[in-house]
C-alpha cells in the first residue's frame, strides 16, 4: 500500500505537506523570520534567548516539521560551539582583569566563557529562526513575499534564480563526487589535507558547469519572453499570477503588525535600558556563584 | 501564408572561422509539420535558433540575410512578441527551467507576455493535461524524471500558445516511453491546435509519419526540402549523411527497386502492414 507523502523536498531542505503555517500569507511568514532571526541580536540575556529557542521548537512541532529532520544540523551546532568556546578558552583577552576558575584541572576565565555562551545561545536562536522558516516555507513563498512587498521584479527574480542556482550547484557537486566515487575514489582513506586538495579541484568543473548553465538560462529567459523591465511589450504590466493568488487576511495583518511592534519594542528596550544586557541575567549570577567567581 | 521565410541566411559564431549556416533559404507554410534532419554539427540547431530569434538576440556572431516570421523581421522583434509567435523547447529540458516549481515554470512565460490571471489558470490546466504533468505541478522541475522534465518543458512552451512551435531534439535525453509520449503530444498539437511545428530530430522513425515536409541540413546548408516519402526513398543519400529513414520505409524501398512493390512508401508500421497485406493479396 503506498504511503501518504508527509514532506516535500525543496531546494533548501524539506517542508511538511500540510502545516498550519500555510494558512498565513508568505509576507507574514517572512515577518516571523525577520523577527525570530533578528530580535536575538538585541538580547544579551541568555535566558530570554533560551525561551525563544523553546518557543521555536514549539512552533516547529506545531508546524508539523519532523524534528528528526533537524538532526542534519547537529554538526553545525557542535562545530559552532567548539569554535566559540575554544576561542574564549585559548584567547581570553586581558587575564589580569578577568575572573579565573579551575575546572577539570584547566584554567578558565569567566567573562569570555560567559560571553561565548551568551553569543552561542543568541546565534542558535537566530539559526533556529532561519531553520523554522525554511522548514515551513518553500522557495516560492520567499519570492511571493518579496513581490508582495513590492520589491522590484528583477531583484525578486534574481533572488529566485540564485536559490535555484544554489540547488543546482549542490546537485552538480553531488554528481561530480558520485562520479569520482564510482571510479574508485575512497574518501574515507584520504587525509584531511588530501580531501581539501580534492575539494579545491572540484571548483574547476563546478565553475565550468555554472558558467554553461548561466548561458543556457539566459537564452531560455529570452526564449520565454523575459525582459529585465518585466514589461510584456503590450503596454501593460507583467502579470504576477502566483503572487496574486495569495491574499493578506485580517489574521495576517494582526500577526505581522504584532511582530513588528514587538520587534520595535525589543530593539528600543535593548538599546535604551539595561533590561536585556548581559549583567541583567540571573543565570549569570547563579553560575558565577557556583563557580566561585565574583 | 508563410509562417517562416529564411532568406540568404549566413551566420558565423564569434571566435569561429567557418559559418555555421551559409546562404540558407527556406519557406515554412503555416500549419506545416516540418522535420529538420541532418548529421551532427550540420547547423540544425543554429537554423532553428535563428528562426526563434536567439540568433542574433542572445548570441554573438556575424549575421547576413534575414528571417521573417509571419512577415516580421525576427531581428527587429523584442523578446515578448517573439515568444508570442514562436515557442522553443530545447534539447536539454533542464537548461530551460528557470522556476522553482513545475506550475511556476508553466506560468513564467505566460506572465512575461502579459496573459490575464484567469487565462493563465486555463492555459496551465490545458498544457498540463496535454502533456500529462498535472500531478507534478507542485514539484520542483529538477526533481522529476527525464521524460517528465521534457514534458514540463513542452507544457511551459505550449501554454503560451505560440503560432510556431520549435522542438530541438526533444527526445534525445529521454527513455523510449518518454519518446513516444513526446511524439503523441506533437501529434495532438498538430491535430487539435493547428500549430506550425518544427522538430529537429535524429529519431526520424518517430516523427516521419507526422511530417508534411522534411528539411535536410548538411554542412551549414539546406540541401534538400521535400515530402517525407520522397526523401526517405533516397536511402543511400540519407546514409551518407548518417541518417536512417524509418525501417518500414527502407524495407518497402528495397522491395520497390526490383519492382516487387509499386506505390507510395509507407512511413508507419500500420501503413507498412497494410501495404504488406496488399502485396500478399496481389501475390495470391
Amino acid at each position: 500500500m503506498p504511503q501518504a507523502e508527509i514532506a516535500k523536498k525543496t531546494l533548501l531542505g524539506v517542508v511538511p505537506v500540510s502545516s498550519p503555517f500555510y494558512a498565513f500569507h508568505p509576507v507574514t511568514r517572512l515577518t516571523m523570520l525577520v523577527f525570530l532571526s533578528v530580535a536575538p541580536l538585541f538580547i544579551d540575556v541568555p535566558e530570554i534567548n533560551l525561551v525563544l529557542i523553546g518557543v521555536m521548537f514549539g512552533l516547529l512541532r506545531w508546524g508539523r516539521v519532523r524534528l528528526m529532520d533537524l538532526r542534519k544540523y547537529t554538526p553545525l551546532v557542535v562545530t559552532v560551539a567548539l569554535f566559540m568556546f575554544t576561542i574564549a578558552f585559548v584567547s581570553p583577552g586581558d587575564t589580569e582583569r578577568l575572573s579565573r576558575f579551575e575546572l577539570a584541572g584547566l584554567t578558565f576565565y569567566f567573562e569570555p566563557m560567559w560571553w561565548a555562551f551568551v553569543s552561542y545561545v543568541r546565534l542558535m536562536a537566530m539559526l533556529l529562526g532561519a531553520i523554522l522558516y525554511f522548514s515551513t516555507n518553500r522557495e516560492r513563498d520567499v519570492l511571493v513575499a518579496l513581490r508582495s512587498l513590492r520589491v522590484p521584479y528583477p531583484v525578486s527574480y534574481t533572488v529566485g534564480l540564485s536559490l535555484r542556482s544554489a540547488g543546482m550547484f549542490m546537485q552538480d557537486f553531488a554528481t561530480i563526487r558520485e562520479a569520482e566515487q564510482a571510479r574508485a575514489l575512497d574518501l574515507e582513506s584520504m587525509s584531511l589535507r588530501d580531501k581539501l586538495k580534492l575539494y579545491t579541484m572540484y571548483t574547476v568543473p563546478l565553475f565550468a558547469v555554472a558558467l554553461r548553465r548561466a548561458d543556457e538560462i539566459s537564452t531560455a529567459l529570452f526564449a520565454r519572453g523575459y525582459t529585465l523591465s518585466g514589461r510584456p511589450g503590450t503596454g501593460g504590466k507583467r502579470t504576477d499570477y502566483i503572487r496574486d493568488r495569495f491574499v493578506m487576511r485580517p489574521a495576517d495583518w494582526l500577526v505581522s503588525l504584532a511582530l513588528i511592534a514587538l520587534f520595535v519594542a525589543i530593539a528600543i528596550i535593548g538599546r535604551t535600558t539595561g533590561l536585556f544586557a548581559v549583567e541583567a541575567s540571573p543565570l549569570r549570577a547563579i553560575v558565577a556563584a557556583a563557580l566561585g567567581v565574583a | 501564408m508563410n509562417a517562416v521565410e529564411v532568406r540568404d541566411l549566413t551566420w558565423r559564431y564569434e571566435h569561429t572561422t567557418r559559418p555555421a549556416l551559409e546562404g540558407v533559404n527556406l519557406d515554412i507554410v503555416e500549419r506545416e509539420f516540418v522535420l529538420v534532419v541532418g548529421p551532427n554539427e550540420a547547423g540544425k540547431t543554429t537554423l532553428v535558433a535563428a528562426i526563434k530569434g536567439i540568433i542574433p538576440h542572445s548570441m554573438s556572431g556575424i549575421l547576413k540575410g534575414e528571417v521573417r516570421v509571419f512577415g516580421e523581421r525576427v531581428e527587429d522583434m523584442k523578446a515578448p512578441p517573439l515568444a508570442r509567435q514562436i515557442g522553443m523547447v530545447f534539447a536539454d529540458p533542464e537548461s530551460q527551467f528557470t522556476a522553482l516549481t513545475v506550475e511556476e515554470e508553466i506560468v513564467f512565460g505566460l506572465e512575461n507576455i502579459g496573459w490575464p490571471p484567469a487565462g493563465i489558470e486555463r492555459q496551465v490546466r490545458w498544457a498540463a493535461e496535454v502533456t500529462d504533468v498535472a500531478d507534478l505541478l507542485d514539484k520542483p522541475p529538477y526533481d522529476i524524471s527525464g521524460g517528465q522534465k521534457q514534458r514540463v518543458a513542452i507544457a511551459s512552451v505550449i501554454a503560451m500558445e505560440p503560432r510556431i512551435l520549435i522542438l530541438d531534439e526533444p527526445t534525445s535525453m529521454i527513455d523510449p516511453l518518454g519518446k513516444d509520449q513526446v511524439r503523441d503530444i506533437c501529434a495532438e498539437l498538430k491535430r487539435e491546435r493547428e500549430m506550425t511545428i518544427i522538430v529537429v530530430e535524429h529519431n526520424i522513425e518517430a516523427f516521419a509519419p507526422l511530417a508534411d515536409k522534411v528539411v535536410v541540413v548538411n554542412d551549414g546548408h539546406v540541401e534538400r526540402v521535400g515530402p517525407p516519402a520522397e526523401l526517405f526513398a533516397e536511402i543511400e543519400y540519407l546514409a551518407a549523411r548518417d541518417l536512417a529513414p524509418p525501417q518500414v520505409t527502407t524495407l518497402f524501398e528495397r522491395l520497390r527497386r526490383p519492382g516487387r512493390y509499386v506505390g507510395e512508401l509507407p512511413l508507419t508500421d500500420e501503413a507498412g502492414i497494410a501495404a504488406g497485406r496488399r502485396l500478399l493479396e496481389a501475390a495470391r
